[in-house]
């Protein structure tokens, strides 16, 4: 059997359920690889060790008596701390919410749980998922466990650093810039941002209620897909909530590629931000390989990154100032620096800003769905670097908005991120695959077919 | 942005203590904003609705 922290949760799932496996000796070897690494990664705000302890012994004798919860019975997963789980802090990684105690699950935890998961405890974030790698919070940053000196991404960064150690195989994230992307991207691991309104944000602390998604990050496509069948549909108490029938993502995930039309945005890293030339020739070898495997690729062009990146900054800082002003006015001490800035800039914008942007949001739309009637799905960058140091303010400030995930943020069409390569450094590449709205199965389709191409998914951190 | 103006908006947003306790994050802030909203490209068509339409009937 493959070590147990490297098991995927579908083998996971299915050794447990063929008891091979138990649940309790899954948790215990996870918990203790957690004990040993996570004081050099930070993947962990609170580890709820008796807790998964516990509901791994109820699983196991659950599937003894013959009685399965749903696909993910007896998998342990990690849960990005803006996202409820009853009975623990939800912090936000800051003192503002240190206290505050969340007395029921969000819909995803609840879904997960009522899926038969595990939850093995709180992960860091940045600050409210908007300010960055802080050093001035209660809690310490996460690292990237390919190297501890490395910014994991974020603002999902405990989710990306601790699937891609292996201290759980599937972790809770949420995306309003990049947020599960970028961890995603720097660690090397699949993240998942799905079309706006497909899984319910009900029990997740908002940064910005129109471009807010909550996603799962994996290690592998397969399990992606699965973690999305688990969290998908419709709720009536989430006002963006999509009322879609989702889909069944995992039967279709090892179709071949032959005949996909794949638009290659390459204007995003060559000309709006040039990427590092070893991003470029990963995004290069991806398109070659797909297309070695019967993809059509063709060149499409879309609205500039910096434009992009304007109506989604002006869109997101609006909407989360609302949200803050009141404790920015009376509490301002308490953020950390860079969410103190970050989320202080949208005092200053006017209530034109707001809707001007809302007006090119919707012409942005209407430019990448004109772009998918031809192409089935986007290749395009996510991050334009390999992750930099974490103790270098200047690099996280010049590499931080070198990328092209907002852009989906803005249009709401799904899009992955994932193990594009690793540079001459040992940190990973990674590359952005986006789909119609509600047709995350073509993009699983593609993403597997680069992953089953490359071997992606067996590609892991040295970190023991 | 001038200093004046900054404070003046900073003030009317209530920022009165971040601005005693922060300024250079207050002013950072604020640059942050004017830098931004000066890069989106208003709409040629003065009939260019936002996103997301109001929808009476659905939803909640």
């Amino acid at each position: 059997m493959t070590d147990l922290h490297w098991m995927t949760a579908a083998a996971a799932a299915k050794a447990i359920a063929s008891r091979e496996l138990s649940p309790v000796e899954l948790t215990a070897a996870l918990l203790a690889r957690i004990e040993r690494l996570d004081p050099r990664l930070n993947a962990f705000i609170r580890i709820d060790g008796e807790a998964a302890m516990a509901a791994a012994r109820t699983a196991e004798a659950e599937i003894a008596a013959g009685r399965s919860r749903g696909p993910l019975h007896g998998v342990p997963v990690g849960v990005k701390d803006i996202i409820d789980v009853a009975g623990l802090p939800t912090t936000c990684h800051s003192r503002i919410l240190a206290d505050s105690l969340a007395t029921s699950d969000a819909v995803c935890v609840s879904k997960l749980r009522g899926a038969g998961a595990i939850v093995l405890g709180k992960l860091s974030t940045h600050e409210f998922a908007i300010g960055g790698p802080s050093h001035d919070l209660p809690w310490p940053p996460a690292r990237n466990p390919w190297n501890t000196d490395h910014h994991p991404g974020g603002s999902s960064s405990g989710s990306g650093s601790g699937v891609a150690a292996g201290l759980f195989p599937m972790a809770l994230g949420s995306d309003t810039g990049g947020s599960v992307r970028n961890p995603a991207s720097c660690c090397g691991i699949v993240g998942l941002k799905p079309t706006y309104g497909l899984v319910s944000r009900r029990g997740v602390f908002p940064l910005s209620f129109t471009l807010d998604h909550i996603g799962p990050m994996t290690r592998t496509v397969a399990d992606n897909a699965l973690m999305l069948e688990v969290l998908a549909g419709h709720d009536v108490h989430d006002p963006g909530s999509a009322a879609v029938v989702s889909g069944h993502y995992s039967a279709g995930v090892d179709r071949d590629v032959r005949g996909l039309r794949v638009g290659f945005v390459r204007h995003f890293h060559e000309i709006d931000m040039p990427a590092d030339p070893e991003v470029t020739a990963a995004l290069a070898h991806v398109a070659r390989t797909l297309q070695l495997e019967g993809a059509e690729i063709r060149d499409v062009h879309l609205p500039t990154l910096e434009e992009f990146g304007a109506v989604n900054r002006v869109i997101l800082q609006s909407e989360a100032w609302a949200i803050h002003a009141p404790w920015l006015r009376e509490r301002p001490g308490d953020y950390g620096q860079l969410a103190r800035r970050r989320l202080m800039a949208g005092a200053f914008f006017g209530a034109g800003d707001y809707v001007q942007a809302q007006r090119r949001r919707l012409e942005m739309i209407a430019i990448v769905e004109e772009t998918l009637r031809d192409v089935d799905v986007l290749l395009c960058a996510s991050s334009m670097d390999p992750a930099c140091r974490i103790d270098s303010p200047a690099d996280i400030e010049r590499t931080y908005p070198r990328q092209a995930r907002t852009p989906f943020n803005v249009t709401g069409h799904p899009a992955i991120a994932m193990l594009a390569g690793v540079s001459a450094g040992g940190l990973p590449l990674s590359v952005q695959f986006v789909g119609r709205y509600f047709d995350e199965a073509t993009l699983f389709q593609v993403a597997r077919g680069w992953e089953r191409a490359s071997g992606s998914d067996k590609k892991h951190p040295a970190i023991v | 942005m001038d200093k004046q103006m900054m404070e003046l908006l900073a003030r009317r947003a209530g920022l009165d203590k971040a601005l005693a306790e922060h300024p250079e994050d207050v002013a950072a802030a604020a640059k942050q904003a004017a830098d931004v909203a000066r890069k989106i490209k208003a709409p040629a068509d003065p009939r260019a609705e936002p996103w997301p339409p109001m929808r009476p009937g659905s939803g909640l």
